[in-house]
This record gives structure tokens, sequence and C-alpha cells, in this order.
């Protein structure tokens, strides 16, 4: 169906910019003066707990929740007070919300029938956006007699089909069993980045955000934690939250006091591990009793504790380690994390000057 | 094999079967009582259908091979201009139809969809009429429908029941099982508010239209005491009122064509009712009031 000459999509995406957004449910701050700049044709995931406010805030961009404090900028055209049709976007739901009385043809022309593009140009495009999606030989069926996976394809394809320069997505993934969704995450960044439209999607999995995204917007109750790149994430957590969300298992954050035979400065603040940053060596800084261990083949996971405080690190399965054993761990400088003591936010000035009394 | 196997069956008969007699005495009973019932609801019809193609003579008398005969139906549709009351009767019941399914379901929307001040109050007005029995306010309808100028129509008969509770009641429950993203991904697919109406709520309340239309149908096709009262003329009549008329006429009761013209009054319903019965049953299953 989709020949060559066919397959060249003319929609490319456009920047969407939240401006101190708010969203008040009775008193309660469900989005607190959320601010954030999405570039035109990149894939920016909004991740977060349940209840941080990420489908809320996709809502409002979407317009289906108003706009109770701040604005928001589609294109540099402030789209605050429009109807959701006029902002020039798409949306997947989270069940993908088909029509269950009209066939998968039906379902994904439904945009082009109700704006009244004309029959053959409708045409056209479903031919095209079915071959995209392998929907071809469905076309026919009613949701129903669809399986999930299928599902999930129709869903797409009315999203794309009008070639919005937005397409915004209620974590669509989360009704698939794990192996689907593995495609299907390969598969929508894939058609993102075939389409380039500018991509919002909501998700819990951090998997999600950190295989699919360009930028990851990290929410809790309400606030921005932070907003970066996957790696930048992974590798420069803002603050102990956005440490301990990205990583399986989640970062260790101790007291200062922990390492304060390194450093003493670091006492009223909090330090943070990896699991798998930290390495047993024999006159390593770090002193722990092991409370337990689980194999995992690969890899364990062992179970420490040091001054009081419990943390987890990541070796090796082939390395002999007995529970109740006392061991001397030791990490790399680069790998320590500070956050600072009273406001929670990183402070790399600390952490470099540990790294030089560590190499000194 | 085949042996031990004809071993086996008449003791795992013998081991079953008094639990197998108490269960059937069960089912014996259910069965005998619904039997009893549908004999006694069908038994009437069943002498009407008798009488209705039997020689008046054999009216009160059974006889198996009496013989067979249209001539009260010839008779009765001869006596009295049935084909004028059934035209009336067909547009009453359509007009009625029409009026509540627009009426019922714009109303229901509101209901179900859409948040404004008083709505609480309102809602529960329109369940109120659920309990006002529409005899009652017959001579209200009656002085409403001379205000009008519209006695001896058949608007007259149709309007008191358009704006019907029940079918507002019925589609409100119908509408607020609609999943809201389907109303939501319509809205971003850019339908407004009666698009979405037109191509979400309505094509998925089919089951109920159904059901309430049936049910709407039955009730305005067998409806005598308001039609009686608001109509005095052939052109207006229904054929219930037609029926009754006809059957007053003559002083001399002539029951088989009575039955026939009652049959034949009643016919399209019965059939309809055969036809859907199935849909029927299930939609109101369906539309079962949550």
């Amino acid at each position: 169906m989709s020949s060559s000459a066919n397959d060249t999509w003319t929609g490319s995406g456009q920047d969407i910019r939240l401006e101190a957004v708010s969203k008040i449910w009775g008193g309660h701050r469900a989005v607190d003066n959320l601010s954030i700049d999405i570039p035109a044709g990149t894939f920016t995931v909004l991740l977060g707990p349940s209840g941080c406010g990420k489908s809320t805030t996709l809502r409002m961009i979407a317009g289906l929740e108003s706009v109770d404090q701040g604005r928001i900028l589609i294109g540099g055209r402030d789209i605050t007070h429009l109807p959701a049709a006029e902002r020039g976007l798409s949306m997947v739901f989270q069940s993908y919300a088909l029509f269950p009385h009209l066939s998968v043809a039906e379902n994904i022309v439904f945009g082009l029938k109700v704006r009244r593009v004309g029959r053959t140009e409708r045409d056209e495009k479903l031919a095209r956006v079915a071959g995209l999606l392998g929907l071809s030989e469905l076309l026919e069926r009613k949701p129903g007699q669809l399986s999930g996976g299928q599902q999930q394809r129709v869903a797409l394809g009315r999203a794309i089909i009008a070639e919005r320069p937005v397409c915004l997505m209620d974590e669509p993934l989360s009704n698939l069993d794990a192996k689907l969704r593995h495609e299907m995450r390969v598969e929508i960044r894939a058609l993102q980045k075939k389409l380039g439209f500018t991509m919002v999607y909501v998700t819990h999995d951090q998997v999600e955000a950190i295989t699919m995204a360009d930028q990851v917007v990290l929410l809790n109750a309400g606030h921005l934690e932070q907003a970066a790149d996957p790696r930048e994430l992974y590798r420069r957590p803002a603050t102990p939250f956005a440490a301990r969300f990205i990583g399986v298992p989640p970062m260790n954050v101790l007291p200062g006091a922990a390492l304060a035979d390194i450093d003493p400065g670091l006492s009223p603040h909090s330090v943070g591990l990896r699991p798998e940053a930290l390495v047993p060596t024999d006159n390593g800084p770090l002193k722990a009793r092991v409370t337990s261990l689980e194999y995992l083949g690969a890899d364990m996971l062992i179970d420490c504790e040091t001054a009081g405080a419990g943390f987890t690190m990541r070796l090796p399965g082939d390395r002999e380690v007995a529970p109740g054993s006392e061991i001397r761990l030791g990490f790399a400088a680069q790998d320590l994390h500070v956050f600072d003591g009273q406001s929670g936010r990183r402070r790399d000035d600390l952490a470099e000057e540990t790294g030089r009394r560590m190499a000194g | 094999m085949t042996a031990s196997h004809t071993d086996t069956t008449p003791q795992a008969v013998a081991a079953s079967a008094p639990r197998r007699k108490a269960f059937d005495l069960d089912t014996a009973l259910n069965t005998f009582a619904a039997w009893v019932l549908a004999l006694l609801w069908i038994l009437p019809l069943a002498f009407a259908i008798w009488t209705a193609i039997h020689p008046s003579a054999y009216e009160a008398r059974f006889e198996l091979f009496a013989p067979l005969t249209f001539e009260n139906f010839e008779k009765a549709w001869a006596a009295a201009p049935f084909a004028r009351y059934f035209l009336n009767t067909f547009m009453l019941v359509s007009l009625i139809l029409a009026g509540q399914f627009l009426l019922c379901t714009l109303a229901a929307f509101a209901f179900a969809r859409f948040t404004f001040p008083g709505r609480s109050v309102l809602f529960t007005l329109v369940l109120l009429q659920l309990l006002v029995m529409p005899d009652i306010l017959i001579v209200e309808n009656y002085k409403t429908m001379r205000l009008l100028d519209l006695v001896d129509t058949i608007p007259a008969i149709a309007l008191p029941y358009i704006a019907s509770g029940f079918g507002i009641f019925l589609l409100r429950q119908t509408f607020l099982t609609v999943p809201r993203e389907l109303d939501e991904a319509a809205r971003i697919e850019g339908a407004s508010v009666l698009g979405i109406l037109w191509r979400v709520y309505i094509p998925l309340a089919k089951p109920t239209y159904l059901a309430y239309g049936l049910v709407s149908v039955s009730h305005h096709w067998n409806n005598f005491l308001w039609p009686l009262i608001v109509t005095n003329s052939e052109e207006t009549r229904p054929v219930t009122v037609g029926l009754s008329v006809f059957s007053a006429i003559d002083s001399g009761i002539e029951w088989s064509v009575i039955n026939a013209a009652t049959l034949m009054t009643t016919a399209p319903l019965l059939i309809a009712f055969l036809l859907f019965q199935r849909q029927f049953v299930q939609s109101f299953m369906r539309a079962g009031i949550k």
C-alpha cells in the first residue's frame, strides 16, 4: 500500500511551552506553578508516581481540563483557553477510547469525517496509515474483535492520520503485556521519529521514560523535580527524589554521617550512591555489615547496613559474600552524589570537595 | 472395555437416581407452574382467535372440526372505517415516538453530561413525573388542549406523552455508562457537542432506543382513555377508540365479529413482538436500571 512516493509525511512538530501553569482542585494544588519547555519534534515523557499531576498536565495541554493559572503555548500561539479541537493536536488514551460501534477504518478516519475531508483524500490517508501500522487486513473489523496490541495500533492510526503537529499519549501501554509493550515502545518511538511530530507521553514506568524519551520531565506532588534527557537524569539527578525514581534498584540515599570518615563536612547533608557504583575494596572508606542477599543469576543484590542506615549494592553473581560478614566498600569519586541538607538540591561543589579528599 | 463399561453404568445410574429424582421434582413444579400461568394468559387470546375464525354458531361451542371462515373479519372491516383508524394510530405512535426520542435524547444528554445550576432539582422533578398517574391529569390536559385549540386532532393525543420522564431517565442511565474517554476522544477529533451526541452517544444507546421504542409504541397503541376523551371524529380516532365505538353500535353483541376486529387491531403489535421478542428482552436486560 505505502509506495515510496506516497511515503512522504508533511507534518512537522511544534514546540510546547508551559508557563507557571497550575491546576487547583478545591484548594489542593494538583499541578503547582509548572513551567516546561518542549522543543518541536522531540519526544518528551512526563514521568512520576501516581497522583503527581502528570495526567492532569497532559489533559490541560489537550484542553480537556481548564488551566487555573499560567498559560500554555503551542508553536508560539497562546492556546490556554482554546477548545481542544482547535489546538492542532491528537491524543491516544489509556483505554484507547476506540468507538465500539465503528469499524477500524471508521475509527481511524473519524476526525477527518467530522472535519468534512473529502472521500478520496480520506481513503488515500487511510490506506497510507493502515499500511504504515499493518492494519490493512483489519479495516472492516470492530474494535471488540481485535487484540490489545491491534487496538493500540488503531488508536495510533487515529492519532497520526491528520498529521497534527502535536501528539499526546496518556499511559498508552499500560494495558499490554510485557513483550508487546517492548515492541510498541520501539514502534511508537520509530513512528515519532519518522513523522516528526512533537510527542508528549505520560507514564509512571521509568523504563518507558528512559528508553523512549529525548527529554524526561519528572514530576512529584505537582512540582517539577527535574527536566533533563535520560542520561543526565541518571547521571546527575537534581534531587533525592529524582535519584531514587530512576534506576533499578533505586539509588541509596544515606545520611552524610555515613561517610564522615572521608569528609566530616558531609554530615549535615545526604549522600547518594547507586547500587552498581559500590564495589568491595579491602581499604574502602565505607564499613558495612551484610544483612541479606538476593541472587538473580547474572548479578546479585546485597542488602547492607552502616551506622544504622540500610542500603543495597549490586555485584556480579559469581562473587562470594556471606550474610553477617563485615565488608569494606569503595566507589569512584564521580559516582558520589551529594544533596543539600536544607534545600534537598544537588551540591556538585560538595561532591567535588569530597572527591579531592578521597584522592588526597 | 465395553464389558466393564456396561457393568458400571447401571450402578452409576442407581447411585445418582435419588438425587436426580429430587432435582426433577423441583423442575417439574416450576414447569407446571409456568404452563399454568402461560395457559391462563393465552386463554383470552385463544378464545378470540377461536371465535374470530369460526361462524358465530360456534362462539360457545368447542368442536375441533368446526368449519373455518374469514367472514367475521370481512364483516368487521366493512362495519367500521378500520383503515382510517389504523392510519390514525400509526400516525399517533410515530408522532409520539419521534417526539419522545428527540426530547428525551436531548434532556437525557444534558442530565448525563453537563453540570448546570439546578440540575439535581430538575432531574428530581423529572423523576417525580414517574409517580404521577397520567389519568389524574386528564382534565388539566383537556383544558390545555382547548387552550391550544387542538381538541380532536392527533397532536392533541400525542402531546401529553412526549416529555416522558421514563424515557429521560432510561436514556440518562444509558448515556452515563458511555466511557468519558470516548467523549473526550471525539472532542479532540473536532466533533461538536451535538456531533458527539449523534456520533457517539446515540449509536451506543441503540439497544435502549429499541427497548424504549417498543414499550412506547405498544403503550400508545393500546392507550384508550385519553384518546377517547380528546377525539370525537372518525378522522382522528385511533383503533382502540374506534373498536370500542364499533362494539357499542350494535345492541346485539356479535362476539365473533368483535373478536375478529380486536384481533385485527392487535395483530401488528403481536407480530412485532414475536419478531423482536429476543432483542426486546435482551435490550431490557442490557438497558437494566443501574
